[in-house]
């Protein structure tokens, strides 16, 4: 299964400038585990020392937030779009 | 400088008013002639409810952007080619400061910005009444964020 996964512009310099990249895995947590061995480094920026997304991550399937699917377990069929976006947050 | 319309200015007021006690949260996307403020769900409460440990915080002093408005606005600038030309939030009973909290969430979790190139707007605002409006911007040089003027488009 091939997925092309949207990288957010600060670990664009992980995967050469790109902004869009593909990977290969049939849930989140393959795709993510494919993304690593073509590109060093990003599992840990996208996953805690436990393995879990970090909280100030957010993964989307299409357009989906995947806390509301399965989490890391989703599904990913060909041709799906994953996002990678941080989130937007703050406070006084 | 961040040149913003009357409108919108206007607009991203009437947000923080209607939110008011609670931060309010959105973005103000620009085609270089429009600008378009789409105003995004705080889901704080939600959040500091499910996990008050996680978020100790609740929506009065704190925002959480809804991912589903997030990925929206990422929507319509792939779609429609516009740009985010800043994030707003609202701090109700407070200056409008880029708090400690503002600055690490702008650069969680990776130690940088999220956003470099996107001006940050903070709407200070006491019992539903304006007081003021402050843009901060990603500085390279000092590597922190920085006050950058707000002028109104269109006046010369």
């Amino acid at each position: 299964m091939a997925a092309t996964v949207r990288i957010p512009t600060p670990l664009r310099k992980l995967t050469n400038d790109k902004a869009e990249v593909e990977a290969e895995g049939s849930n989140i947590e393959s795709i993510i585990e494919n993304l690593e061995a073509n590109y060093a480094g990003i599992k840990e920026r996208i996953c805690d020392e436990a393995g879990n997304i970090r909280r100030f991550v957010n993964i989307y399937l299409n357009d989906e937030d995947i806390r509301f699917l399965d989490g890391k377990t989703t599904a990913v069929n060909d041709g799906d779009e994953v996002s990678i976006i941080p989130a937007i947050a703050g406070g006084r | 400088m961040l040149e913003l319309r009357h409108d919108t200015t206007s607009e991203i007021y009437a947000h923080a008013m209607e939110e008011f006690p609670n931060e309010c949260c959105g973005a103000i996307m620009a085609d270089g002639v429009r600008e378009f403020v789409r105003r995004c769900r705080n889901v704080q409460n939600e959040r500091h409810a499910e996990d008050p440990e996680t978020y100790p915080r609740d929506a009065r002093t704190a925002y959480l952007m809804d991912p589903d408005d997030l990925i929206k606005i990422h929507r319509e600038v792939d779609t429609e080619g516009r740009k985010i030309k800043a994030f707003y939030h609202s701090h109700p009973n407070e200056d409008a400061y880029f708090s400690a909290k503002d600055k690490s969430d702008a650069t969680e979790p990776w130690g940088i910005p999220n956003y470099p190139d996107t001006v940050y707007v903070v709407i200070s605002l006491y019992d539903r009444q304006i007081n003021v409006a402050r843009a901060f911007s990603w500085d390279e040089s000092t590597e922190d964020f920085v006050e950058v003027p707000i002028g109104v488009a269109g006046d010369m």
